[in-house]
């Protein structure tokens, strides 16, 4: 550690020690009270209400979906097309004796769901129980003539429709058992994840197909947490275990042509604790970990391995002082250390393209990383309207076999935060970040290849300077009016070759309106702009090829939510969404000429009309509307590139909608 | 002529209405400022004068406002819990001492929220009393604290149900500050936050963290490993920048490119890759061939985030 963490603990606690006395904000904690005359027994609480017994509501909804696009399940919950129903509902139960449970359950039956369960006693032993099941696609509308069956792909004249989807369904169980100063946990996850996603295979040709999946993740995580007035600790240790079910692929002709995710497991044993001193507090963590993978490898001539014995050990460590020197001032600041230390073994492996240094065997390179962050912070209230913070913030990152070793990352930051008008405020945020760091060197393993002019963007040299301003505005107690605009500037002022600029702008307006007792509306926008410059070689040389980039995005939406009518039985709401997120490119090479069409647009518009049927039961008749489309120049027909076999032209474009009657009793 | 005169005695009327219903809605204390707001504040609390009957005391007066009785549809009014302030002091273990606040309210009880004239510090003193446990550790170096965000700016507890506690919720809540990422989320990928299927609070604990960006795991990766337990690895074959932070190429609060990444393949690749070879080759039509048709550069390189395949250096198996 090459930061002075003494000197600055050291000097924290002195600054604490001297103020501890002198005046402090206040601290109205109950633990802090001065209780010598309380008489608690006269405290019965006689016009406090009962709360024993069940309350909350549940519901069951039937909807209908009308979509010809799978990827509308994404905004319906479901893809499947026609009449559907699901369950919906948060309760709560209480008790005298200090029995409580609570369980919540969205949409139960879709493919998109969740339950919640809480029960416990309190001040002793809580149990939650907890499912979740997501779902997210892709297209249903994926041409391949590659059927997948136990592992083997085989190519086939026929072509099939896939549907490209991922499933995960996850369950878990958690225990916490505790009394005044301890509490000790533990909790238990499991994930199924299946489906199909997009990925790609050299045959030697290149065809994109539909890999499956299918894997299984369970997490456990148990600890301890002790606490006092001014102190707190937990221990934590954690262990997870990803297993894939879907082995190494293979055509008819070329086995083990795509290796399967190997299986690994994850363990972590954790530290954590916070002090306090006066109003100093420091708090600090310190976490040692490892991460295993040691399925068995793909037997080739060349491979001279069974299994390979890939280990990473991690270390993290944070300390954070933070104190209130006075009323108006506070200083902080962190030390903070993370190491990834690959243990893996380094073995010779023949490789099919031939490498102009190695030859036709290449040694693997386990990467090890170490980073470490020093951050200081001060803030002062200049006055009861302006307050003042100032801070900076080091990372310095070193890196085995990369073409730098060592980066450095440093940033000035200031924020102002004004409330000098009433109902209005102001924060204004500045940071200066540089960053440099150790000779830049292609390595010795790619030297020959690479252009020595590049500079690759997460590595190179960099200025970044960015501003932000946030506005807030309340004139009346029915309106209120945010405005925030950001701007940031990324200069790669050493690069020739690679990323050279990147400019991010952009702003966002929110409006809410309680207009009167029944009807509130809201409206907002926001649009950003990325601009960017690339350049590169085809010659090895210098720059003969330049990139321009620009990426648009505007978020527009408004809604309004209208109850009293029909004596307070009728409510009626909306909220309408538009975004249209585009990026183009363009190239100059001799001409300039743009790549192509690369945007997505969808408009979502919600209504809905709640009825009160009685004091208890409610009926809800609500109308969505997804109108979505989205065009990308690389999607193409399968065969529209010699040589290239695509899954089709996946592009969206539909308009979809559900209508969705509910009912809910409410229970009291 | 007659419009003019109406008008003019119609605010006659409301500014004589203002001017009188003022004195009357005005406390002893609304004029403090805010320092002097929190040393009387401070002398009640040290004195401790507090009621003899508690809550009881307190509905005397209050029992008509719902907001007030809400408490007792939350666990802080549930005097059955053990921890709950109802069980304790009742509604003076955060209002602090009654003093002589029910003498025609002579004296200000601690308040929250946005009409409160405390510091968010010292409002958030009270919650801190009893919340001091491994979720709010890091809570004092947070950049909610040190933007001076009261607990209540999030928090209803005079509620049955706290909206930041209700995960179909939570995500309003945290973007009504946050509007940046409430923009994000509806970019052309994005994780799917805008159903409300993840919250921000599965990878980001507000009240701070021991991590960057007060993320829930040690690391950025680490926080992207817990869901995508498939790239943790380690593999044989790792590409450095996946390996480093997966936030190299990929910004997960959303981006107008697919999967999340910050460009999209080939530029993404070719900010990195421009060797003697085919990876420096321009494309300046896309789906023409296969470096700007298809999957781009991963129509090959298919296994970008690392192969295991021994065969695998260039990520293609």
């Amino acid at each position: 550690m090459r930061f002075k963490l003494n000197l600055i603990t050291l000097s924290f606690l002195a600054i604490s020690s001297v103020v501890t006395a002198s005046a402090m904000a206040a601290d109205f904690g109950v633990n802090k009270a001065n209780t010598s005359t309380v008489k608690q027994d006269k405290f019965q609480c006689k016009r406090c209400p009962k709360v024993d017994g069940y309350s909350g509501t549940i519901g069951v909804n039937a909807a209908y979906i009308n979509s010809d696009d799978i990827h509308s399940g994404n905004a319906f919950g479901t893809d499947k097309d026609g009449a559907n129903a699901s369950v919906d509902a948060d309760l709560k139960y209480q008790n005298d004796a200090g029995y409580k449970a609570l369980f919540q359950a969205h949409r139960l039956g879709l493919d998109n769901s969740f339950a919640h369960l809480t029960a416990g006693k309190s001040g002793l032993y809580t149990v939650t129980a907890d499912y979740q099941r997501l779902t997210s696609y892709q297209s249903g509308d994926a041409f391949s003539q590659l059927w997948y069956k136990d592992d083997l792909l085989t190519p086939s004249v026929h072509t099939q429709t896939q549907q490209l989807s991922l499933q995960r369904n996850q369950a878990g169980l958690g225990l916490s058992y505790g009394r005044d100063f301890y509490k000790a946990y533990v909790r238990y996850d499991h994930e199924q994840k299946t489906g199909n996603i997009s990925s790609s295979i050299v045959t030697p040709r290149p065809v994109n197909f539909g890999q499956p999946v299918d894997a299984n993740t369970d997490n456990l995580t148990a600890g301890l947490s002790l606490s006092g007035e001014h102190w707190v600790t937990d221990l934590n240790y954690f262990v997870s275990q990803y297993q894939n079910d879907i082995g190494a692929l293979s055509l008819p002709y070329l086995y083990d042509v795509f290796a399967a995710t190997p299986d690994n497991q994850a363990h972590r044993l954790s530290l954590s604790g916070q002090y306090q001193i006066g109003r100093t507090v420091i708090s600090g963590r310190l976490a040692s970990g490892k991460m295993i993978q040691d399925d068995a490898l793909i037997q080739m001539p060349g491979n001279p391995l069974q299994n390979w014995d890939g280990e990473v050990k991690t270390l993290d460590g944070k300390f954070a002082v933070t104190s209130l020197v006075s009323n108006k001032f506070r200083l902080g600041g962190s030390v903070d250390y993370s190491k990834r230390d690959n243990k893996g073994s380094i073995w010779e492996f023949a490789q099919f393209e031939v490498n102009g240094i190695t030859g036709a065997f290449k040694q693997n390179v386990p990467l090890d990383t170490e980073r470490r962050g020093l951050k200081v912070n001060a803030s002062y209230r200049l006055s009861s309207d302006y307050r003042l913070q100032a801070g900076y913030d080091r990372k310095e990152m070193e890196r085995s076999y990369g073409d730098r070793e060592q980066t450095n990352d440093n940033a000035l930051w200031a924020k102002l935060n004004i409330q000098a008008l009433d109902n209005l405020k102001l924060k204004l945020k500045a940071t200066l970040d540089n960053r440099d760091g150790s000779e830049y060197q292609t390595n010795a393993l790619t030297s020959s290849e690479t252009n020595p002019l590049l500079r690759k963007y997460y590595l190179a040299d960099r200025e970044r300077t960015a501003f932000e301003a946030k506005f807030n505005h309340t004139p009346t107690s029915w309106l209120s009016l945010d405005l925030s605009a950001r701007y940031a500037n990324d200069d790669y002022n050493q690069t020739q070759i690679g990323l050279t600029e990147s400019e991010d702008y952009g702003y966002d307006i929110n409006l809410g309106l309680q207009l009167n007792q029944h009807l509130s509306a809201y409206a907002f926008g926001g649009q950003q702009w990325i601009k960017s410059n690339q350049a590169g070689s085809q010659g090895f040389s210098t720059a003969d090829w330049y990139a321009d980039i620009e990426d648009d995005f505007i978020n527009l939406g408004a809604g309004f939510n209208y109850s009293g009518l029909m004596q307070n039985k009728l409510s009626l709401g909306g909220d309408y969404l538009f975004a249209n997120s585009s990026s183009d490119t363009s190239v100059t090479y001799n001409v300039t000429a743009p790549l192509g069409d690369y945007y997505s647009f969808n408009h979502s518009l919600q209504l809905h009309a709640n009825y009160a049927l009685s004091e208890e039961m409610a009926l809800k008749l609500a109308y969505q509307y997804e109108r979505y489309y989205d065009t990308d120049y690389a999607q193409i027909d399968v065969d529209t590139v010699p040589g290239l076999t695509t899954l089709g032209d996946l592009n969206h474009n539909y308009n979809a909608h559900q209508v969705m009657l509910s009912f809910s009793y409410q229970l009291r | 002529m007659m419009n003019k005169c109406i008008i003019t005695k119609l605010l006659c009327v409301i500014f004589a209405f203002a001017c009188l219903s003022l004195p009357v809605q005005a406390t002893a204390w609304s004029q403090l400022t805010g320092e002097q707001l929190e040393q009387q504040l401070t002398e009640k609390f040290a004195e401790g004068n507090y009621s003899k009957k508690g809550a009881d005391s307190c509905l005397m007066c209050h029992k008509k406002n719902p907001t007030v009785m809400a408490i007792f549809d939350g666990v802080h009014g549930n005097s059955s819990q053990a921890n709950s302030p109802m069980a304790g002091l009742q509604c003076e273990a955060c209002h602090g001492p009654l003093g002589k606040h029910n003498k025609a309210g002579k004296e200000p009880m601690i308040a929250f929220g946005k009409e409160s004239k405390l510091p968010a510090q010292t409002q958030n003193s009270v919650c801190l009393g009893c919340h001091n446990n491994p979720e709010q550790m890091a809570w004092h170096s947070s950049s909610h604290n040190l933007d001076q965000v009261a607990c209540s700016d999030c928090h209803s507890i005079h509620t049955d149900k706290d909206p930041v506690m209700d995960p179909l919720t939570v995500n309003d809540s945290c973007t009504s500050c946050h509007s940046q990422q409430k923009s994000a989320m509806n970019k052309r990928s994005s994780h799917p936050l805008k159903w409300d299927r993840m919250t921000c609070v599965d990878c980001h604990n507000p009240h701070g963290s021991l991590s960057e960006s007060a993320l829930n795991r040690n690391t950025i990766n680490d926080t992207c490993y817990s869901c995508h337990g498939e790239k943790r690895g380690p593999v044989l074959w790792e590409h450095a920048p996946v390996t480093e932070n997966c936030a190299n190429c990929h910004n997960p609060h959303g981006s107008v490119n697919e999967a999340m990444l910050t460009y999209r393949a080939p530029q993404l690749c070719q900010q990195c890759h421009m060797d003697d070879g085919h990876a420096s080759r321009v494309v300046q039509q896309g789906g023409t061939d296969a470096f700007g048709g298809g999957k781009s550069c991963l129509n090959c390189h298919s296994q970008i985030h690392g192969s295991n395949h021994p065969a695998g250096s260039k990520l293609q198996r």
